[in-house]
Formats: structure tokens, C-alpha cells, sequence
């Protein structure tokens, strides 16, 4: 009996030890007959779907002979956790935003863990003559998002940018003889007139899309300089009175704000929020441009055209603002391929790359050449030639910071853009907001 | 001797998996919680620093963390009590009463269990929905026109009572089973017995039904106390996000937004330990209050 139980207890070693030989063998022979070289590809299968992705990674691979290992899921921030987390099989290239929903890429800056790509502008593009320092829009570089320390040093790489303002029914306002309003006296005038006729004058998807339409406020009211400052956790910034005055505005907005919009700000109901644009019971949402891609299926009202527009102005003739969201790319420290990485990140602003990104999804490179693709008349025209008329872009996102914990300052939920909710069901005052913003902000500089 | 020592190895051999996959599924990620609960650090990199407790001090000050707590332990004894009433008298009606149709009844309340917390979530939402929900549209029947719709999900006072509602009928179905099934292993005479007595079938439940199956309820309160913690979370996630402003935060969701969204991973897991304590204490609470003797038949 004890024979039978050893001879048991032997063979499963046996079959353990064998097994785990056989899965390092078959490790081993794929490295040694693999000479081509693989760049492995994550990133998030987001609004802009993955068909650009596949072939750019395709023309990549034409180009250069390296194979691209391409992952584009709806939740790459989840799958790439523990990956990132183990340091093992981490991707060289990540393409996930800063402020992307789970904040993967704002905790790998906060620790510190995305490489210094600063020589990526002094690379030469793969098969074009130029820099892509030459090629990239100026300005785009050293915000917050590609340059997190302001150290000059850049390590997040800008693509996909879009402005993101306020989306309303053009058709609408001409059946009505309504005009656009300009500043935000109009817009409570207008809000006003809408009222009377049963339609508010203003919904917002979630919270999470008050960082593009606060940070373009904020600019509007106090500036680009304080702005910046604000962007900095600068306290006496946070408390000047300009500041205040778009707390102020948001807090009358919410008195303007379409009834069931705070029931539906989630996951679940943003969608029935941008709908009430369609339907004619809101005039105006702030979005970005992938908005009528998302709501392209939806049911609308009859003569329903989009229109967009930047942020009014605080006063006649004072700057409006519309911010420029954009996303990044970055290579992770752990990354194994940092050079072949750097190529293909380089590539990413190619003509070619620029092209197949527009063709294939609609997204448009922070590149030169890259607004020659657009066709006249397309609706990204509109959304694009926003800055041709007039308003002035603005960066969003704050500088990085080591995270303190129980204070969540900028995420969709957290104080500053969360606490919109309650300021439009009437639980919170301005008054309440704006000074548990001001005292979370002093916690970031102890 | 000998049979003994054999015996003995026999146990090893069998017990060995089990006890392997517990120590490094279970024993070891839990003590690692603990562990990194007194660390400071993102989640992400080998930067940790170890604070010691003060995770847990910060913990006990977080007024947004007392809400979530609040809000679980709400939804603990309200999903509990709910549940546990409407379960044992359906079970009490499908297992002691001649019903038509009685097996598609059984169906008809099991099947919320076999759906997915996220399709609950969803049907819910369209329940609750202000402008054409279900609930809004029979409500408004009764109203005069100028009403407002009630905001199931948008009002910071009511959003929790909305994700317990859906809490509990997910729930009612799976305890009603458990409930039947030992109910059903009563045995007869003692109704029949009852009958011949005069008792009323209230009587019988509250005086035979109830002391005999107490074995049973206990076992599930502890069931209630660990799948109340846990499916909130789901609801919570899918219906509300937290909100609106964190006001249907619950621990496990409170945990994850800090632990990811705000980077912190080493605070989120204070929060675990928390909650894990709390879920522990308050199962031996319960366990201890509601011991009784064990009647048998």
C-alpha cells in the first residue's frame, strides 16, 4: 500500500517537474528561431475605434520588418494593471490617456515609471526626411500631459487631438430664430427663452467631462497665466476671485441644467443625457468630437444638424476658449524595446500613419500636414476650424503630484468635477464647492 | 503502528491540495493585504514606503470613507431584513401550500439569481429612469401634471434605497431555495399534528417552521453579511459610479476608486483590512446573538 502511494506521490513530481520543463523548452525554441524583432502594442479600443491601429501597425510593419503585437481592448487600464504590476511581458508601447478612466496612465507618471522619450523630437520620422519635432504642432509638447514634471523633458507623446466645446442642435436654433449666443449673458437670455418653451439649456454626459469645459472656463476667467498656475496646485491662485467667478457661472448653469441629467451622469445613463440634445429637451452639451460617431445611430428630431461651438465669453469681445483634448502615447520604463518603440512612435506622425489614422476612425494627428486630409464640408471641418474662428485652445490636465490619499481632486468623481452633481440637485451650494476644492488644493501643498 | 503511519500519509496526500491552493489563493494574499495596507504606494512600481498605521489613522477621518461604511452597513441590514422576510414566506407558501403553477413560480423568483449583476443593473436603470421609467410612469398616474418625476438615481437621499431595492429582489429568489430546501425536510406529521391542534397556519410557521430551519437562517445571515459587501460594489459600479457626488459610494467602491483612481494603492488596502475585520466581527456578532439550541425531530 505505502508502494502504491510513493509510486503516487512520484509520479506527480514527476508530471509537475515535466510539465513546467516542457513550457520553458517551448519558451526557449520560440526566442532563438525568432530573429525578427516584435514591438508589442496596448492601448485602449476607445472612440476611435481600432482600425487606424491595425493599419498603421500594418504599414509599420511593411516599412521596418518588425512584427507589431497589437492589443486594443475597451479596457486595457484593467488587463494592463497586473501586467504592468508584475514587470513582466510589459508592452513598449502604451496608447492610453492621461485621465482615462482607472487613471493607469496618472499613477504610472505619479510613480514614475513612463521612459524620457525627450530625443523622440530629434528623431527622424521612418521613411520621411524630417524631424518629428519639425512635424508636431507647436505648443503641443510641454503641456502638463506630455511634459508631467515641467522639467523640459518629454515623456508622454501627443496624438489624436480634438477640440472639445459645446455641441447644440443648428437646426434647432434656425427653426427657432434663435441665435448662437456669444457670451454668457446671452446664454442665460437664451436659456431663458428656452425655458418658456419646455427645453433646457444645458445637460452634461457624466462629470468626467467638466475637466475640458471647466479648464476652458477657467481660462476664460482668469487667464491663461493663472490658469497655469492653477494647474500647479497654486493655492493663492486657486483663491483669487476670477476663480471663483466659474464656480459661479457653473453654479448658474445648474439652475439651467435639464431636470433627470444628475439621474442619468453615469456609466449606464450618460448616453440618455446626450440624447436630450436630439430630442430637442437640451440646447447644448459639452462634448468632443467623437460625439456624433458615438450618437450616430441614435434617433433624432426631424432637421436635426449638429453645430459646435466654443465656450461663450465672460463679457463681449473677452477670448473664448475651447480645449484641445488630446491623448498620448508613452513608452513604459520596463519596456525591453525602447529604441524599436521610439521608431514607431515616431512613425505614428508619418504622413502615411497620419492618413490611415484619419481614413480609419477619424482622428486627427497634431501634426502639420495633418488638417490637409479634412475634407470641405465633412463635420469634422466644423469641429476643427473651431480655432479659425476665433476661440483660443487651452490645454486640460494638472501637473503631476504624488497622490494623497482620501483626496481625489481631479478624477470624473472626485471634488472639483464630481461635486458638479450636487451643486445641480441642490444638495451643495457653490459656496460649498468651491471651498472644499480650495482646501483639498492646500492639502497638495503641505 | 505501521496502519497508523499509513493512515496518516493517506490524510497528508489528501488534504495536501487543498491546503496548498487555500495557503497560496487565500492565507497569503490576505496577510499581504494587511502588509500593504501599511505601506504608501501607487500600485504600479517598487517605490513603497512603509507609514505604518497612518493609512488607517487618514482612514478614520475620511469623511467620504465613514459615508461608504455607512452606506454598506445601511445596505447590510436593510438588503438582510428584506430579504430574509419576503424569502421565508414564499418559501413558507411553495413548500407547505397546494399552489397552481407552483414550479414556474419556483423558476419565475430563481431566475434573477442566474442573471448577471450587470443586467440587473440595467433593467433597473430603465426601472428607475425619470422620465420614462416604469416606476416614474405608474407613480405619475397618480399625480397631477406639473409633478416632478422622482430621481431614483439622481437624488442623494433616495439612490441608496434604489440599489437596495435592486439588491434584494436579486437575492430573494437564491435564499428562497435555500429556505425550501430545508423546509421541505420537515417532517409532516408535526403540521398534521398542529392541524389536529387547531393552530393557525400563522402558528405553525412562526412555532414550527421557523425554530426548525434556524440552523439554516444563520448559515445565511452570514451568507447576507458577505454577498451584500460584495454585490454592492457590482451595483454600485454599473448603476451609479458612486454617485451623484459619492453619495451610493459603498466600502468595496470607495476602495477601488482610491486604489486606482487616486493611485493610493496602500490606503485602498487599509480600506480592505477595514472591511474585512468589520465583515468578520460582524459575522461573529450575529453568529453569537442568534445562537440558540438546537431543536431536533
Amino acid at each position: 500500500m505505502t508502494k502504491l502511494f510513493k509510486l503516487l506521490f512520484v509520479g506527480l513530481l514527476l508530471f509537475v517537474s515535466v510539465a513546467c520543463a516542457k513550457k520553458e523548452e517551448t519558451t526557449t525554441t520560440t526566442t532563438t528561431t525568432e530573429e525578427q524583432k516584435v514591438l508589442k502594442v496596448a492601448g485602449l479600443n476607445g472612440g476611435y475605434g481600432d482600425a487606424g491601429w491595425k493599419a498603421v501597425a500594418a504599414a509599420f510593419e511593411e516599412q521596418t520588418g518588425v512584427k507589431v503585437e497589437l492589443t486594443l481592448e475597451k479596457n486595457i487600464a484593467e488587463t494592463l494593471r497586473p501586467v504592468l504590476t508584475s514587470g513582466k511581458d510589459v508592452p513598449d508601447v502604451i496608447y492610453l490617456s492621461v485621465g482615462a478612466e482607472g487613471k493607469l496612465t496618472d499613477t504610472m507618471i505619479a510613480e514614475k515609471q513612463i521612459a524620457d522619450i525627450s530625443d523622440l523630437l530629434s528623431t527622424t520620422i521612418p521613411g520621411e526626411s524630417g524631424t518629428v519635432g519639425a512635424k508636431i504642432i507647436p505648443g503641443f509638447t510641454d503641456a502638463l500631459t506630455s511634459s508631467p514634471y515641467q522639467d523640459g523633458k518629454l515623456y508622454l507623446a501627443p496624438i489624436n487631438y480634438s477640440p472639445c466645446g459645446l455641441f447644440y442642435n443648428a437646426g434647432l436654433f434656425e427653426e427657432k430664430g434663435w441665435t448662437v449666443p456669444t457670451t454668457w449673458d446671452e446664454m442665460w437670455e437664451l436659456g431663458d427663452k428656452a425655458k418658456a418653451e419646455g427645453i433646457a439649456l444645458f445637460t452634461y454626459p457624466t462629470t468626467g467631462y467638466f475637466d475640458a469645459f471647466f479648464s476652458a472656463l477657467l481660462n476664460e476667467t482668469a487667464g491663461p497665466e493663472v490658469y497655469a498656475r492653477l494647474m500647479n496646485y497654486d493655492a493663492t491662485a486657486w483663491e483669487l476671485p476670477e476663480v471663483k467667478k466659474a464656480f459661479e457661472i457653473v453654479g448658474k448653469l445648474a439652475t439651467y441644467t435639464e431636470e433627470n441629467t444628475v439621474s442619468n451622469a453615469n456609466k449606464d445613463g450618460f448616453t440618455k443625457n446626450q440624447q436630450l440634445i436630439l430630442e430637442n429637451k437640451a440646447l447644448f452639451v459639452p462634448n468632443g468630437t467623437w460625439l456624433p460617431g458615438e450618437m450616430k445611430d441614435a434617433p433624432r428630431e426631424k432637421g436635426f444638424k449638429w453645430g459646435f461651438m466654443a465656450l461663450p465669453s465672460v463679457t463681449a469681445g473677452s477670448d473664448r476658449y475651447s480645449t484641445t483634448f488630446v491623448e498620448q502615447v508613452y513608452i513604459p520604463e520596463a519596456s525591453a524595446n525602447k529604441d524599436v518603440a521610439k521608431q514607431f512612435v515616431a512613425f505614428l506622425y508619418s504622413d502615411k500613419a497620419v492618413e490611415l489614422f484619419y481614413k480609419n476612425g477619424g482622428a486627427v494627428l497634431p501634426t502639420t500636414t495633418a488638417s490637409s486630409f479634412i475634407e470641405d464640408g465633412s463635420d469634422a471641418k466644423l469641429f476643427y476650424s473651431i480655432y479659425d474662428t476665433g476661440a483660443k485652445a487651452n490645454a486640460v490636465g494638472f501637473a503631476a503630484r504624488e497622490a494623497i490619499e482620501g483626496v481625489d481632486l481631479t478624477s470624473a468623481e472626485g471634488i472639483l468635477y464630481g461635486t458638479v452633481n450636487s451643486v445641480v440637485n441642490g444638495s451643495k451650494t457653490v459656496d460649498d464647492w468651491y471651498n472644499s476644492v480650495i482646501e483639498a488644493v492646500k492639502q497638495y501643498n503641505k | 503502528m505501521r496502519k497508523s503511519k499509513q493512515k496518516s500519509l493517506f490524510t497528508f496526500i489528501c488534504v495536501a491540495p487543498s491546503v496548498i491552493l487555500f495557503t497560496i489563493f487565500m492565507l497569503i494574499p490576505t496577510i499581504n493585504i494587511f502588509w500593504m495596507s501599511l505601506l504608501k504606494w501607487g500600485g504600479l512600481s517598487a517605490n513603497k514606503k512603509f507609514v505604518g498605521l497612518s493609512n488607517f489613522i487618514k482612514l478614520f477621518s475620511d469623511l467620504n470613507f465613514i459615508r461608504s461604511l455607512q452606506n454598506t452597513l445601511f445596505l447590510i441590514v436593510i438588503v438582510t431584513l428584506v430579504t430574509i422576510s419576503f424569502a421565508l414566506v414564499f418559501a413558507a407558501i411553495l413548500t407547505r401550500e397546494k399552489l397552481k403553477g407552483q414550479n414556474i413560480l419556483r423558476i419565475v423568483f430563481y431566475i434573477p439569481n442566474i442573471l448577471s449583476v450587470v443586467v440587473i443593473s440595467a433593467i433597473f436603470s430603465a426601472v428607475y429612469d425619470p422620465s420614462n421609467g416604469l416606476l416614474n410612469t405608474i407613480v405619475g398616474l397618480f399625480q397631477p401634471e406639473n409633478w416632478k418625476t422622482i430621481k431614483f438615481l439622481g437624488n442623494p437621499d433616495i439612490v441608496v434605497y434604489s440599489i437596495a431595492g435592486a439588491m434584494i429582489w436579486q437575492a430573494i429568489g437564491y435564499y428562497m431555495v435555500m429556505y425550501m430546501a430545508s423546509m421541505s425536510s420537515i417532517s409532516i406529521h408535526l403540521y398534521e399534528a398542529a392541524d389536529l391542534e387547531g393552530a393557525s397556519k400563522i402558528k405553525q410557521f412562526f412555532d414550527i417552521t421557523l425554530p426548525l430551519i434556524w440552523t439554516n437562517i444563520r448559515t445565511t445571515l452570514t451568507f447576507f453579511v458577505i454577498s451584500s459587501i460584495n454585490l454592492s460594489f457590482l451595483f454600485v459600479k454599473v448603476m451609479t459610479t458612486g454617485g451623484p457626488d459619492g453619495a451610493s459610494e459603498t466600502v468595496l467602491s470607495y476602495l477601488y476608486k482610491q486604489a486606482y483612481d487616486n493611485a493610493s494603492y496602500g490606503y485602498g488596502m487599509a480600506i480592505g483590512a477595514v472591511v474585512f475585520v468589520v465583515s468578520f466581527l460582524l459575522s461573529a456578532v450575529i453568529n453569537h446573538v442568534t445562537k440558540r439550541d438546537v431543536i431536533q425531530f
